[in-house]
């Protein structure tokens, strides 16, 4: 192959790959808010807290598969404490003290993981399976980021299976349009709640283990990927999976795009794609106007 | 005749020598390991810290926010001096023998609360000197409130050369850490004029005044040392970025044979993890990728082949070249055994010695004790008079002379370079006879002659005009 | 009104204590005094959106952050400029902001108004940090002349002594916060609570929604540029974390919620009661982070009225008829 097809071919891929990183973060934010209409600034802390226990499971058991599956539960369980005993206590006083409540939460994360693990960065390295590389053709690509993407695609058809081909699906869908209307059909609408923000904190808490192997793993975990996903949600449309999805996608390639033709500008792409998007459509792309 | 012509010449070149070359003035005081206290009562997470008429030092760092783990370690080299120099009965000052006491004053890396918590540290807890920090901006700050307020600042961890031009100059501030410049230089000298051998860079730094200036000063240095090297590509990419794949890919893609970086942690992780993750494995010329616990997450392999620029160092070849450095090695190195955690971490294993940068930190604070002693006052005034020009010799016979024109430090510094366990016994020449056994440490060092990085001067400000890089007059 | 002379007494105290405070505590008092003031004002301008308008920005740092970074860099880059040209340009700078994201931000409403202030926030924030020619980057624009407060004829202070700078920065602050609270006892005054409350019913008034609106959002961002202004020259540096950072958009609404939504005063309070809480954790742990959040939880999981909520209710409980609802006295 070309060496510059090469090069914009593992450009392209890596694009791809933190564009799922982001997705699997933004999927949870934008499937809680577009619920609960709850903005929750905690959910890169939640992220943060997958790599954490991913690092504690690792070196308790060894075995990262087994991380794979019991970090990310124990971060939906701590969610599902979160939103039983704090958050809905406050659904009557709208959404600022819930935001609020949310950016305590966040902060409490951060100084417990301090005060648990320190503030060194802990050592977490690629499961020896999935470690080196994809050799094809002059193309050569880390086998653990294409890990990473199918991931986030076998998780994505999960929440497809869930939400398009279950009852609970049905619920969620409904009452992300009209809670009051599910609500008035006697459906438990605060248990649904739960599930669907013990679901978001999961999900953030997979993104959390599966870049744990290749990030600093650090009390500033948190930072900046919140505010990545967040800008995802609100390109997207509020409440939109499949608008996150793609808009992920779009960011994610900007960013490796954007890096290779014009690395001065490549952190304000983002921004400025999501200017022009809410120039012309304040609700986002995949969101309905009001 | 002729023979009196050369004796003269030989004496003309001796007393010239006396003034040109610093190291040689007589009388210069001396860091001494054998005048240090017993060390095995100090543990950095109990110090003793006494109070009442003491000699007050703000330790300004980020003790809480991300960048927690920095603060401690400046925290750990700070107690250390402290305990060492109150275990010898304190400094006489102004007639009355006091102890040091630090204080701890957190900016939280936020240069607003630097400016708070160094105005609360001088009008509230009236500290005599303030010492810090990471991060440059905060760094301009503490400066600010020094010359405010008149006390003595040292910096003795933030690099960058702006600091000390003639914008932001203070003649109540000193730094006591090489400059940007100065890191540059000598690792341009390092490829230009003893290694030879690579010629195509790629600069990858961080897109701020820090990164800039690294990269400025790396620049600066390969014009001086090896015009011949090419510069295949310059990035700057945001601070705290998390994907540096599309930055490695490009480095890829460019044919480039050394990567030159001055990114610091979490970057400097990132960025070396992923990159070895992709295949890369071109060496990387650096300045902060010697954090051991990083190293050892990356391997023995990730991490040969680094160059590290070092803030203090041995002689060239063995790291502890006399019996007073295996001495002083064991003050510290026998203690961590025994510290619990934060302290028992690789990184404060070897923590005072030439593989990091504590070691300098450690012996910048000595450097600032023996200053106060010598003033025999606290009175900022009388602090630079003395500190102005003088010159201070650590440990492993490095000498420190503090420029008076712009209080910028020019001394030789060291480039190290790391290889597997096996071969660090021709630098770590006492038992174990290894740094790390799961990572590259350094295994051969390179002293760079202070001449050569020396670091840059503003002439713009009148007390620079026509003098040369040890501040003296050029006639 | 039969304790007007009591209030007249209390004010004139309060003025008193005013004046003579950096006499009394100190400068390192007055300095944590000075900030206080300045976030007063600011979360006084965030309050004049939510609680009066039932606008809720969570990017309010941009209107903060342009103000200080617009008297900053008018006074590098303009030799000679005097002071109060330059805190003008500050307050200029935040107005054109708040003109340009107008035609914006008064189509919606709720949360979308939210998302979008913080999304344009952002955008801030990365621009200030990506134009470093202009904004010096993450170093920030700082070391910057400071010209004396000069009416010619009138008064000459030199405002780098920290005593005069408290003088001048308390009048300044006070006359913007008193020109707010009398915007909202005016009749528009009632127009912006009759948009917090009933949209449609000052639409059928023949009052233009986007038009009051934008008005609404113009003054407070021009304000809270004001604070900005003041804050830049105190630091006498304006950085981009500590001016457009997602932390300085969230305080003013935290102090706001601490403080108490529904009233003036709530958010003064609410400053108030974080430097006090910010000066305690910063000297007695390093913990700030667990601390300052539990804190927060506490504060809204007891008190969600906030500060004025529960002075309200204290009074509701001691000074009224024992079966009087606290509650009524809320709708004042």
């Amino acid at each position: 192959m070309e060496s510059d097809t090469v090069l914009y071919i593992s450009q392209a891929m890596h694009g791809l790959a933190y564009g799922m990183v982001l997705f699997l973060v933004s999927a949870g934010l934008t499937l809680i808010f577009g619920m609960m209409g709850i903005l929750n600034i905690a959910h890169a802390s939640f992220f943060m807290l997958g790599a954490y226990f991913c690092y504690q499971v690792l070196s308790m058991t060894g075995n990262f598969w087994v991380s794979l599956i019991v970090a990310p539960v124990i971060v939906g369980l701590l969610g599902v404490l979160c939103e039983r005993y704090l958050l809905r206590k406050l659904h009557a006083y709208g959404h600022v003290g819930e935001l609020l409540l949310t950016v305590g939460i966040g902060m409490v994360i951060l100084g417990s993981v301090k005060i648990f693990w320190g503030t060194e960065s802990l050592p977490v390295t690629v499961p020896q399976i999935l470690k080196g590389l994809v050799k094809l053709g002059g193309l050569e690509y880390p086998i653990y980021r294409l890990f990473i993407i199918a991931l986030a695609l076998v998780i994505l058809a999960i929440m497809g299976l869930i939400l398009y081909k279950t009852r609970l699906g049905m619920i969620v869908r409904g009452a992300v349009s009209d809670a009051e209307m599910v609500n008035a059909l006697g459906i438990n609408v605060p248990a649904v709640f739960m599930f669907v923000f013990g679901f978001g904190t999961w999900l953030a808490g997979v993104g959390g283990v599966a870049v744990a192997p290749i990030l600093t793993v650090y009390p500033g975990l948190s930072d900046q990927v919140g505010m990545d996903a967040f800008v995802v949600v609100v390109t997207a449309g509020f409440g939109s999976l499949k608008g996150a999805f793609i808009v992920s996608i779009i960011f994610g390639l900007l960013s490796s795009f954007g890096v290779q033709f014009v690395p001065k500008l490549a952190p304000v792409l983002m921004f400025g794609f999501m200017a022009i998007v809410l120039a012309l459509k304040p609700a986002g792309i995949f969101g309905e106007t009001e | 005749m002729k023979a009196l012509r050369f004796v003269v010449a030989v004496v003309v070149l001796c007393i010239l020598s006396l003034f040109l070359i610093p190291q040689a003035r007589a009388g210069m005081d001396a860091f001494d390991v054998n005048k240090m206290a017993d060390m095995s009562d100090f543990d950095p997470n109990h110090p003793v810290i006494p109070t009442g008429d003491t000699i007050k030092i703000a330790l300004v760092a980020s003790f809480s926010g991300p960048a927690a783990t920095v603060a401690q370690m400046y925290w750990a080299c700070a107690t250390f001096v402290a305990h060492d120099i109150n275990k010898r009965g304190g400094i006489l000052v102004d007639g009355k023998r006091k102890k040091i006491q630090l204080m701890k004053a957190d900016h939280m890396s936020k240069p607003a609360q630097t400016k708070k918590v160094c105005e609360r540290m001088v009008l509230h807890e009236k500290v005599n000197f303030l010492i810090g920090t990471n991060g440059s901006n905060n760094m301009k700050v503490i400066n600010q409130v020094a010359k405010k307020y008149k006390v003595i600042a040292q910096d003795f961890t933030a690099l960058s050369d702006e600091l000390y031009n003639a914008t932001n100059f203070t003649k109540y501030s000193f730094m006591t850490v090489p400059s940007c410049e100065v890191v540059g230089k000598a690792l341009a000298y390092y490829y230009g004029k003893i290694r030879r051998k690579e010629k195509k860079f790629y600069i990858l730094c961080q897109d701020y005044l820090f990164g800039h200036s690294m990269a400025k000063g790396f620049k600066r240095g390969l014009e001086l040392y090896f015009p011949e090297a090419e510069i295949v590509g310059e990035d700057y990419h945001k601070l705290f970025l998390k994907d540096f794949a599309p930055y490695l890919e490009k480095i890829k893609a460019s044919g480039a044979e050394v990567i030159y970086t001055g990114d610091w942690i979490p970057d400097a992780e990132n960025f070396l993890v992923q990159a070895r993750q992709m295949g890369i494995t071109l060496p990387v010329a650096n300045l902060f990728l010697n954090e051991p616990n990083m190293l050892h997450r990356v391997g023995i392999a990730g991490t040969n082949r680094l160059v590290n620029f070092s803030m203090c160092g041995a002689a060239e070849g063995s790291a502890f070249p006399t019996a007073d450095q295996v001495k002083y090695y064991h003050k510290w190195h026998d203690q961590w055994k025994k510290w619990k955690a934060p302290y028992n971490t690789y990184l404060y294993e070897h923590g005072w010695s030439a593989s990091g940068s504590m070691g300098s930190y450690i012996q910048q604070i000595y450097w600032l004790m023996s200053v106060i002693k010598r003033a025999g006052s606290t009175d900022p005034d009388k602090i630079i008079d003395v500190w102005e020009g003088d010159s201070y010799r650590d440990v492993f016979n490095t000498v420190y002379y503090m420029r008076p024109s712009d209080h910028k430090v020019v001394a030789d510094y060291y480039v190290q370079i790391y290889g597997p366990p096996e071969e660090q016994k021709a630098c770590f020449n006492i038992p174990p006879y290894y740094w790390f056994k799961g990572c590259s440490n350094p295994i051969k060092i390179y002293r760079i002659p202070a001449l050569r990085c020396a670091p840059p001067m503003d002439t713009k400000m009148a007390r620079c005009k026509g003098r040369d890089i040890w501040g003296n007059l050029i006639k | 009104m039969k304790n007007r002379p009591v209030k007249v007494i209390l004010w004139a105290l309060f003025l008193g204590v005013l004046v003579f405070y950096p006499s009394l505590f100190g400068l390192y008092f007055t300095n944590i005094f000075v900030i206080f003031s300045i976030y007063a004002l600011y979360a006084t301008t965030f309050n004049y959106l939510l609680g009066y308008t039932g606008l809720l920005s969570f990017g309010h740092a941009m209107f903060f952050g342009i103000g200080g970074y617009g008297t900053a860099i008018a006074l590098e880059r303009i030799q000679g400029l005097p002071l109060l040209p330059a805190i003008i340009i500050g307050a200029l700078a935040a107005v054109m902001l708040a003109l340009i994201l107008c035609p914006l931000l008064v189509r919606v409403s709720g949360t979308a108004f939210a998302m979008l202030t913080l999304a344009f926030g952002q955008l801030m924030h990365v621009l200030a940090l990506k134009l470093r020619w202009l904004t010096g980057g993450e170093d920030g624009v700082g070391g910057f002349p400071i010209p004396p407060f000069h009416i010619p004829g009138v008064i000459s202070l030199d405002i780098t002594d920290p005593k005069k700078f408290y003088y001048f920065a308390m009048v300044v602050l006070a006359l913007s916060m008193w020109v707010i609270w009398f915007f909202t006892k005016t009749p528009f005054g009632s127009i912006q609570t009759g948009i917090r409350d009933n949209p449609r019913r000052v639409e059928y008034l023949g009052f233009k929604l986007p038009h009051t609106k934008a008005v609404v959002f113009i003054i407070s961002g021009g304000f809270a540029g004001v604070a900005g202004s003041i804050y830049a020259l105190f630091q006498n540096l304006i950085s981009a974390d500590d001016a457009f950072g997602i932390g300085n958009s969230f305080a003013p609404i935290i102090m706001t919620v601490v403080g108490g939504i529904e009233s003036f005063f709530g958010p003064i309070f609410g400053s108030a009661i974080l430097s006090f809480i910010d000066e305690l954790t910063s000297r007695y742990t390093e913990r700030v982070e667990i601390v300052t959040g539990l804190i927060l939880i506490l504060v809204i999981m007891f008190a969600p009225k906030g500060f004025s909520g529960f002075l309200r209710f204290m009074r509701g409980k001691w000074l009224s008829p024992p079966n009087a609802n606290p509650a009524l006295e809320e709708t004042k």
